[in-house]
């Protein structure tokens, strides 16, 4: 987007003009640019085409001619997933996970960010490093002693021990969002509060939070769409079925019903649906977040 | 302010304090005060009749214990090993689970995890079950689960495909196998299915290698001491890659499973791809769930595994696990042992036997076995000299699996006979 | 200034040719001088409020993220079954058998190959879709939305479907077949040459997205007068692509590398799912985090297991604080290396 000292006046032409709207000339001519547009984004979407797709089939049909498109719509393989209680149970198991962990993080970690990013006081440079250390220690890395730090707090097969260890490893990258958010709230505004007679606190509460919503929810965003993903701490910590979210649920489905390619399938993306929707209603807060996380 | 920084701060822990408690009931069965008790049981039959056999069993149970309650999970058979084992660890085990026995039940009894259930055992079951049977699921004269079948193991071949091939008899030493494989790759047939995917399935050739190149004496101190020392292992490793170059096996072999899907090396006998599968007794079962019509294979016949020259193992020595069921040390003693004496009575083990298509433990309900290979797989358990457990359950979850993996690693090319003693030597370091 | 999609971000002040990650680089407006908050809060009412803000954040990170790591160090020492307390000390015995490992070799340099590959499969093809997509196409917000969708599925969903779609009668195949080309046709999951291709397929087809849209709103972020002023004097296309576009695009791919290098390091997901745990390593697509779980958890050992973890986040960091100190030095005020302004 361009800034606003100087603008060019717009044309409706799409081609670009200089000061003395001559043409400037591209060199890439559209036809091109959406040609490829559209095979990257064919190949983008295709196996999730696949997938989707797949579930409306029959086994015989994905064995006689893999690649095909249904003959007929069979509409079973999805019905009985979402007749099925084991599908509601682990798809509820997800949601209750996503939203706690969700919640908790948007707390802790606006709480903290203000703290890091209003207060001045020692020991702020260390905190924040630590907070920041914390993208070096993936989940993937601290799993197993993770695991039997849960398994000793007696949170083994527990929804809680996997709640608060997503909670924790989601902190880095939201106290990384949200400080830089909350740092640029004007000091005037701090000052005219306090001139009113409010605390940092009353600050906090009547204006920070508010200001603050859009990086909040670009945080609450990523923290729901990664607890609803994250496989390798539910594999740990979840061992009864009932209590699966549901990547897990995936996995153990499609190997107890490997004989049933569709069904499997459909499965699939039933599962894939909610973060999918999730995604599109808030593309913007995510897309827009991350980036102006990198930015700054 | 300060009333609203409390109110954060009490509805954040109140959150915290909610989700732990809400959370924090165990998963093992426990008894309520009126004396009903509920329990957790995982087995591994996921599909058809051996998954409704155990429904309909429980619900019998149930009907004639009315206070008892089983949930019963079916657990896909390649991930409950490993599910089991950190259940057991983290203290949310099942109270009744299915025990392979051996080297893994060794490392339950050693950490306290499963009951002893001698006192458990009615007299009536002890005469139905025959002692050869209690004794494999017996750590120094303990019995910690109930045997339920017996699956020895030996050679699955479809004699139509083998008449195909124009072979008259079932092959008796590895000379004629050999022979029975060129004959069956020449009339275009994969000669011998296995599911290396799931990696046990490749390393059952080594154990049957070993059963015959080892005495029974080494195997036994192998399992004791984790030391694989003795050339004969190295033999067995060599036998294994002499076989292998003879290009026995079903194309794409290392991502073939066993039991899943008809792409599993199950799955081809079923289907007539491929001619023979070294498996236990449990084959007959997995291949009827993945015929066409879902019924036992017709043409199915059952060999030993065949003889190899220059081994210290006996030739009529049979490789053989034992299906059992244990009770996790937390469980409801009484309720748990009712219900394993259940599932020996003879009318259940006749169910069992129709389900799962396998031997069942109890030797009145052998008397009604009627397809020709069980027949032969039960003669040849009765007739060996000793029966050795599978290698991988024998040596544990760690060994076990460095092993399989080895194995594996020698059908692709990846590794030599040594190469696998390396590996589980030095997987024996690591844990 | 507007954020890549029009909207004003609080995150305001930026430096022209500065992007900044962490923290550390907004300004602070200064106060006028001469006022100053009338009233001052006691400094123990201060520490107070800093500690009941930031302490249930501290203690959760604390107990969930630094101190499995300690703990790790600590099990690593053991030999240990993972129940219990750990009682047979091995020293550094565990670490000795990581190295001497043959299978750890090839998880080293599977992990490295991916790490390489990603980089350079996925760069320089996100930087010319980028370059492509940043016209003012019709659409183009949806093509925005639908190139994301691969990043925003679970790895489990995509290696579930993939591996279906891979499979020696899968839909690859099939399609090679009805387009004439069975030719091509192979055994895309299980051939040790193929195996790691189809890896690096499926996790550039996941990832590509995020390259691109990262690389889209670093685009936007360079002012337009440059390339007319560039167009102006008569520059063709790559010349300005050369000279402008991608030196200024060059804080965000520095960025986005770090990030996708720490990811190849931590792969696990999609190889555990696909391949499973016996078959990856012969297939010669293992990670590090496949060799940890499968040695680890999977086979009991839970003191050699902690013992790999130490390993992997030892090389994580190192290669991380390398990085940061080497290539994102000019554009940060690191949070690990230089402190917090």
């Amino acid at each position: 987007m361009s800034t606003t000292t100087y603008r060019l006046p717009k044309s409706t032409d799409r081609r670009r003009r200089d000061a003395n709207g001559q043409r400037v000339p591209i060199n890439w001519g559209h036809p091109i640019t959406y040609f490829i547009a559209l095979l990257f984004v064919s190949v983008s979407i295709a196996p999730v085409l696949y997938i989707v797709l797949g579930g409306f089939r029959t086994n015989s049909e994905i064995t006689v001619d893999p690649a095909g498109f249904p003959l007929q719509w069979q509409f079973g393989n999805y019905a009985d997933v979402l007749k099925s209680p084991t599908f509601w149970q682990q798809f509820g198991n997800s949601a209750i996970a996503g939203l706690a962990t969700t919640i908790g993080v948007v707390v802790l970690g606006l709480m903290v960010s203000f703290v890091l990013a209003r207060y001045s006081f020692r020991g702020r440079g260390a905190i924040y490093s630590l907070f920041a250390a914390g993208l070096m220690f993936p989940i993937t890395v601290a799993i197993t002693p993770l695991y039997i730090l849960v398994k000793d707090l007696g949170l083994v097969n527990n929804l809680a021990g996997v709640i608060l260890p997503q909670i924790a490893f989601a902190l880095p990258t939201t106290v990384i969002i949200l400080v830089p958010f909350l740092k640029a709230i004007p000091d005037e505004i701090e000052e005219a509060a306090s001139i009113d007679g409010a605390s940092r606190l009353g600050f906090f509460f009547r204006m920070v939070v508010p200001l603050a919503v859009p990086g909040v929810v670009t945080v609450g965003i990523l923290a729901f769409i990664g607890s609803w993903n994250s496989y390798i701490l539910p594999l740990f910590i979840l061992s009864d079925q009932a209590n699966y979210t549901l990547p897990l649920g995936v996995q153990a489905f499609s190997s107890q019903y490997s004989v049933d390619t569709a069904r499997v399938l459909a499965f699939t993306s039933l599962s894939m649906i909610p973060a999918l929707i999730f995604f599109t209603i808030f593309e913007r807060r995510i897309v827009g977040g991350l980036t102006g996380a990198v930015k700054g | 302010m300060k009333r609203k920084l409390r109110g954060a701060t009490v509805l954040a822990l109140g959150l915290g304090t909610v989700l732990l408690a809400t959370g924090c009931s165990a998963g093992g069965g426990g008894s309520s005060s009126d004396g009903k008790v509920t329990m957790t049981m995982w087995q591994n039959s996921t599909t058809g009749p051996g998954q409704a056999f155990w429904k309909k069993t429980v619900a019998d149970f149930e009907k004639t214990h009315k206070n008892i309650t089983i949930k019963v999970q079916s657990i896909q058979n390649e991930d409950l090993d490993g599910k089991l084992q950190t259940a057991l660890n983290s203290g949310s085990a099942p109270d009744i689970f299915l025990q392979r026995g051996g080297g893994k039940m060794k490392a339950m009894v050693e950490a306290g995890q499963v009951l002893a259930i001698d006192d458990l055992i009615t007299s009536d079951t002890k005469s139905a079950v025959g002692k050869g049977a209690f004794s494999a699921e017996q750590i120094d004269g303990k019995t910690y689960a109930m045997p339920v079948d017996v699956l020895p193991e030996g050679i699955y071949y479809s004699k139509d495909l083998f008449a195909q091939a124009g072979i008259a008899d079932t092959p008796k030493t590895i000379e004629e196998l050999n022979g029975a494989v060129d004959k069956l790759k020449a009339a275009g047939i994969a000669p011998i299915a296995v599911g290396a995917k799931d990696a046990w399935p490749a390393a059952h050739w080594f154990y049957n290698f070993a059963l015959r190149a080892c005495s029974e004496k080494t195997l036994n101190e192998a399992a004791a001491t984790l030391k694989f020392d003795d050339p004969c292992w190295v033999k067995a490793g060599e036998d294994v890659a002499a076989l292998n170059k003879t290009e026995p096996f079903n194309p794409g072999f290392l991502t073939t499973s066993a039991q899943q899907g008809a792409g599993s090396s199950a799955g081809l006998i079923a289907n007539h791809k491929a001619a023979m599968e070294l498996m236990g007794a449990w084959d007959p079962g997995v291949i009827a769930s993945l015929t066409p019509d879902k019924k036992p294979l017709p043409d199915l016949g059952w060999f030993p595994f065949p003889t190899v020259a220059g081994g210290k193992g006996d030739p009529a020595a049979i490789m053989g696990g034992v299906d059992g069921y244990s009770c996790s040390a937390k469980a409801p003693k009484e309720a748990c042992g009712e219900f394993l004496n259940y599932i020996v009575t003879q009318p259940v083990q006749e169910e069992y036997y129709k389900a799962f298509n396998a031997p069942p433990v109890n030797t009145a309900a052998q008397a009604i076995v009627t397809e020709s290979y069980l027949k032969s797989v039960i003669a040849a358990y009765q007739d060996a000299p000793y029966v050795s457990q599978y290698l991988d359950t024998n040596y544990g979850q760690n060994v076990g699996n460095a092993l399989n993996t080895g194995v594996v690693d020698l059908l692709a090319g990846k590794g030599s006979a040594s190469d696998i003693l390396k590996g589980v030597k030095e997987a024996a370091a690591k844990g | 200034m507007t954020n890549s999609l029009g909207e004003k971000t609080l995150a305001e002040q930026r430096s022209p040719e500065g992007l900044s990650v962490a923290g550390g680089g907004t300004r602070r407006v200064s106060p006028p001088a001469g006022v100053r908050p009338v009233r001052r809060s006691k400094r123990w009412g201060q520490r107070f409020e800093i500690a009941v803000l930031s302490g249930p954040a501290i203690i959760v990170f604390l107990t969930f993220v630094i101190l499995p790591v300690g703990l790790a160090a600590y099990y690593g020492f053991y030999r240990w079954k993972g129940y219990g307390v750990p009682t047979d000390f091995v020293g550094f015995g565990n670490y000795a058998l990581i190295f001497a490992d043959k299978a750890f070799h090839e998880v080293l340099a599977h992990n490295a190959v991916i790490l390489v590959l990603s980089l350079v499969l996925q760069g320089p093809l996100a930087i010319v879709l980028a370059l492509l997509l940043n016209q003012k196409i019709r659409g183009r917000s949806i093509i925005r939305v639908l190139i994301f969708v691969p990043y925003v599925i679970s790895e489990v969903i995509v290696g579930t479907g993939w591996s279906l779609m891979l499979q020696t009668n899968g839909a690859v195949n099939g399609l090679l077949e009805n387009l004439g080309l069975g030719a091509l046709k192979t055994d895309w999951l299980s051939d040790p040459n193929v195996a790691i291709w189809s890896l690096m397929l499926i996790i550039s087809w996941k990832y590509i997205g995020f390259a691109v849209i990262l690389f889209l709103a670093g685009l936007q972020s360079i002012p337009e007068e440059l390339f007319e002023a560039a167009a102006i004097d008569g520059a063709s296309y790559w010349q300005i692509q050369r000279r402008i576009t991608l030196p200024l695009l060059g804080p965000t791919i520095r960025i986005w590398a770090f990030l996708s290098i720490i990811g190849s390091l931590q792969l696990f997901d999609l190889v555990y799912i696909i391949w499973g745990q016996y078959v990856a390593s012969t297939a010669g697509t293992s990670t590090m985090a496949t060799y940890m779980v499968g040695q680890g958890r999977n086979a009991g050992n839970y003191g050699y297991g902690n013992a790999v973890a130490v390993v992997i986040f030892i090389i994580s960091l190192t290669i991380a604080l390398i990085y940061q100190r080497f290539v994102l030095r000019r554009d940060t005020a690191g949070a690990l290396t230089e402190g917090h302004k």
